[in-house]
């Protein structure tokens, strides 16, 4: 089968894609209009990378999980699992301007800081608009990508760019589960023609992620809140407020969360990764008993790997980040949160297919998930 | 080539092609004016009028359309003018008001109209035939059945023109127009007529109570074709089977009867006075044949009638050609083709038709050529629709770009028609936006197309602000038909500089909002195609870059070439891109090393395959600027 037609039949033409990246940058045959993934022309190629790295082309996650981390860190409803905790980046500087606590702004800086990377690809937003992906090489270029979007940018075009021009040794990666899924896609496949190096991914730091937005509906929906150029910040507070804050000109406003959903990705309602599962590190915002006022400048650190230990250890000991004690019982919201967007993203699929064994993209480790949730 | 038109040796015998010969012709019938249209297979006459018409004292041009070249002849009838109006099948289906007013108006001086059919269209759209046009607007037609009567007719068709005061339709068809053969010259005119002035109450209208005198033109017109010496007859008299021929048909006959050695056995009737048919003639030729086959190019025009003159006068005859299927109904005769014909209407038992080849040839599309601005155009209007959130519709055409519905570019067409059309087509779709049909519109023009008919249709769609894209393809040339002068580009026919006219003003001036781009800057002009899509309304854009065959004469020629150990190849990342998609014949492929190549033979130089390259293993000596 033909990879080009393979991917527009299988991903985009039934909404799976995610707007990743993964198949961009490789070749002049894919590119990417605000948010969306376009083909432009038929590629003849039968096993092409596009294919192999798509994060919704059907994998068997248990067995990439099985090869990319060690067997005894994994838990089965939150991935690999060293620690959590309770962070946020020391420097005020980092913080105001970030989503939350500034942690992976401030891991990244530190990463490159301590020569762990030399470049790191990220997303760049003005206001959470118009996001594209970025490939930082000083600490100061990463700073300036702190805050997040809603709308999500192919930034993985990027990476496979950066691997192909091999200008860095070690390039650090921050993305959505579906991008770092796709990354560790990557890590997997075999040598083949044309590598892009995928040894060199020096760091994969995961975001919490519950959806995104189409692009050109999260446009207008700003449209009708306030000028799209004077957004500096948007953010969903815990599920009780059903809203989406807008920040501009200094002025929060809430929007309700029924005017969002409408615009979530459609590939977003069947995903099950909540927490970036396939990661070094993952970031989400923070929830503990001192109230949305206070959380919304900390977020939750998931340490999964050695690595990601690594690098958490060297912020702990240069003071790039503040800990702060995580309340008893948070790893079990977490899970709990994790599996609800399992549960969710499971019965999508099933309702999609129309019938509960076909989870399509999922279907290699369908058995698996059905194990999980049913527990 | 050309003195052969104008040289004064009457009785000498040259090779000549039939466009050639029609011109030869002309001369000889002493014209004063002449004008048409560029289209195949006929383009090549009014190209070489235009180059004598200075030294010889007439006017040539080549007019924006086909209608302004008709009428501008009839123009020049009015005040005596012997003049010549050429075009080909579509064309004539243009000028159809115009030619059927002009024959009830009736002229002063001869007005002889060609029109050159593409039977099997070469060079054409479509194969439709143009005598079906005679009898519609009640003029006389000749068809020429070798290229010597191609010369001879032109004198003879001014002739009757000015005998009967209308006009005369004279067809050919690609094979009379590009053939070659021995011509005899004839005289040429010591003087041209003089012309006459028109008087306060000369009159020249199309008014219907000129409709009987009209008919009776063409009663006259019969009478002198039941007894013309155009019609020729060989063969026995008395046999029972009678071809008759039209055109090619005849020279294919005559080869097909001495092949199958049946001359004695059966008649050969050539007609070269189509319409009216010379009935008296026909009721001769027929009177005891059994068994007719008509040969003829394309319609069953000659067959249909002449049944119908069989039927009227009760004559007991089987009737054979392209209705019954004896020879095909569509396309265009050949030596074979007509020879299993008689076999079959003789019930000749014929060894079955060898191939042609053995080998099995790959299919070649047409293509636009190295260089080709069109090529970058398309393949950056296939992106830019691709980067649309709903499918697009692209309307094709007439002109080069024609080739564009086919891998050429990028298989852009969902819909095409005639000349001018595209405007019209997309018109149509661009009003529904408001009705529920939500898609982006693009249509387009060649420069010398936007001149010829999409001028009302601009104007119509931008008073009624039409929700399209119009791009015109400005390539500075009627390059399709072999690069004759239109008003852009600044020369005449007769080789005289002319104000050229500015297409973004013309737009402008009709209220246009008027975007000009070069195709050649790939990814900005496909960012920009993609701007003008998000935007209501309708936008032109002007897409120039001269036609590569033109440029190649003037510019100088960069080195191209690829870097084989940076060539991705088949490999993942390019997948042939070049050669494959690009499809530039410019862009070869190494089948022995398995890379990319540059043909430098096809190379023109652009340089744009440079831009595209997923590896940048395209080199352009001195940059990489389209």
């Amino acid at each position: 089968m033909i990879s080009t037609i393979e991917l527009d039949n299988k991903v985009l033409r039934k909404g799976l894609c995610t707007g990743c990246g993964a198949c961009q940058g490789l070749c002049p045959y894919w590119g990417s209009v605000k948010g969306r993934t376009v083909l432009y022309f038929a590629c003849d190629r039968e096993e092409g990378r596009c294919l192999q790295v798509c994060p919704r082309m059907p994998t068997d996650l248990g067995a990439l999980m099985e090869q990319s981390f060690p067997g005894e860190t994994i838990v089965p409803d939150l991935g690999p699992y060293r620690a959590l905790y309770l962070t946020r980046a020391a420097d005020p500087a980092i913080r105001a301007g970030s989503q939350h606590g500034g942690t992976a702004t401030a891991l990244m800086e530190l990463a490159l800081r301590a020569g762990m990377i030399d470049g790191a690809v990220l997303t760049r937003s003005r206001g959470g608009l118009e996001p594209e992906g970025f490939l930082a090489a000083t600490p100061e270029e990463v700073r300036a990508c702190r805050g997040s979007s809603f709308q999500i940018p192919p930034s993985l075009a990027v990476l496979n760019r950066a691997l192909e021009e091999g200008k860095c040794r070690s390039i650090g990666v921050v993305g959505t589960p579906c991008k770092t899924l796709a990354v560790y896609k990557m890590k997997a496949q075999p040598q083949g023609e044309n590598s892009r190096h995928p040894e060199r991914i020096g760091l994969v730091l995961g975001l919490f992620c519950g959806w995104g937005l189409d692009w050109e509906g999260t446009e207008a929906l700003v449209r009708r809140h306030a000028a799209p150029e004077n957004v500096s910040h948007m953010d969903i507070p815990p599920s009780k407020y059903h809203c989406l804050t807008l920040d501009s000109d200094g002025q929060r406003q809430e929007v309700n969360l029924d005017e969002v959903t409408p615009l979530v990705r459609e590939s977003c309602r069947l995903c099950t990764d909540m927490t970036a599962e396939f990661s070094d590190l993952s970031v989400g915002g923070a929830r503990s008993a001192d109230g949305w006022e206070v959380d919304q400048g900390w977020n939750q650190l998931l340490v999964r790997t050695a690595r990601g230990e690594e690098l958490v250890e060297l912020a702990r000991k240069t003071g790039a980040l503040e800990f702060k004690e995580v309340p008893a019982g948070n790893l079990d919201k977490l899970r709990r949160a994790s599996l609800g967007k399992k549960r969710t993203g499971v019965r999508n699929l099933a309702e999609k297919s129309g019938s509960p064994d076909d989870l399509g993209y999922l279907n290699p480790s369908a058995a698996a998930l059905r194990r999980l949730l049913e527990t | 080539m050309e003195w052969t038109t104008t040289v004064d040796a009457p009785g000498k015998t040259c090779l000549m092609q039939g466009n050639e010969a029609v011109v030869r012709g002309a001369m000889e019938a002493g014209i004063h004016f002449a004008a048409s249209y560029p289209g195949s297979p006929s383009s090549q006459i009014l190209g070489m009028l235009g180059r004598i018409a200075p030294e010889q004292d007439f006017y040539a041009e080549w007019s924006t359309n086909e209608v302004v070249a008709l009428e501008s002849c009839m123009g020049a009838s009015f005040a005596g003018a012997r003049a010549l109006c050429i075009m080909k099948q579509n064309g004539l289906l243009c000028v159809g008001d115009a030619l059927c007013s002009c024959a009830l108006s009736g002229l002063r001086g001869g007005l002889v109209l060609i029109a050159s059919d593409d039977p099997c269209s070469h060079s054409s759209t479509n194969e439709f035939d143009s005598r079906n046009m005679a009898p519609y607007a009640s003029i006389p037609m000749l068809e020429p059945t070798t290229i010597q009567e191609a010369k001879d007719m032109i004198p003879f068709a001014f002739d009757l023109s000015e005998k009967l005061g209308q006009v005369v339709l004279v067809r050919l068809t690609t094979r009379v127009c590009h053939g070659r053969g021995n011509v005899t010259l004839g005289e040429l005119p010591a003087a041209r007529k003089p012309l006459r002035e028109i008087g306060e109450w000369d009159r020249m209208v199309c008014i219907n109570w000129l409709h009987e005198p009209m008919l009776e033109k063409l009663d006259a017109a019969q009478a002198f074709f039941n007894c013309s010496p155009w019609n020729h007859y060989e063969g026995p008299e008395g046999a029972e089977s009678l071809i008759i021929a039209g055109g090619t048909g005849r020279l294919y006959c005559r080869e097909a009867l001495e092949a199958l050695g049946v001359q004695a056995q059966v008649g050969l009737l050539s007609l070269v006075t189509l319409w009216p048919l010379p009935e008296e003639l026909l009721l001769r030729r027929l009177a005891g044949i059994k068994r007719l086959l008509v040969v003829e190019e394309v319609d069953p025009f000659l067959e249909r009638n002449i049944a119908a003159v069989v039927g009227c006068n009760q004559l007991q005859l089987e009737i054979h050609g392209r209705l019954d299927g004896t020879l095909p109904r569509v396309s265009e005769l050949d030596p074979d083709m007509v020879r299993q014909a008689l076999g079959s209407f003789l019930n000749l038992d014929l060894p079955e038709r060898a191939g042609s080849s053995e080998l099995d040839l790959p299919d070649r599309e047409l293509t636009f050529c190295a260089g080709c601005p069109h090529r970058a155009t398309f393949f950056l209007l296939k992106k830019a629709l691709r980067m649309e959130k709903k499918q697009g519709v692209v309307v094709g055409d007439i002109g080069c770009y024609f080739m564009a519905g086919q891998r050429a570019g990028q298989f852009a067409f969902q819909a095409g028609s005639c000349m001018g059309s595209g405007i019209n087509l997309a018109e149509g779709l661009g009003q529904l936006t408001a009705y529920g049909l939500d898609q982006p519109v693009v249509t387009m023009a060649g420069d010398s197309t936007f001149f010829h008919s999409s001028l009302p249709g601009l104007v119509n769609a931008k008073y009624h602000n039409a929700n399209m894209l119009f791009l015109v393809l400005d390539n500075s040339a009627t390059a399709m038909t072999g690069f004759q002068p239109h008003p852009g580009t600044g020369l005449t026919a007769m080789g005289r500089e002319a104000e050229p006219m500015s297409i973004e003003k013309i737009a402008q001036a009709i209220g246009c909002d008027v975007t000009v781009a070069d195709p050649f800057e790939v990814e900005k002009t496909t960012e920009l195609v993609h701007q003008l899509l998000a935007k209501p309304g309708l936008k032109v854009l002007i897409l120039r870059q001269p036609c590569a065959t033109l440029a190649s004469k003037t510019r100088e020629k960069r080195k191209v070439w690829v870097d084989a150990d940076a060539c991705r190849g088949e490999g993942c990342g390019c997948d042939r891109f070049c050669s494959r998609v690009w499809g530039c014949p410019g862009n070869s492929w190494d089948f022995k090393n398995g890379h990319a190549v540059i043909d430098p033979v096809s190379c023109v130089g652009c340089g744009v395959c440079a831009q595209l390259c997923p590896a940048g293993a395209i080199h352009v000596e001195g940059g990489e600027e389209g």
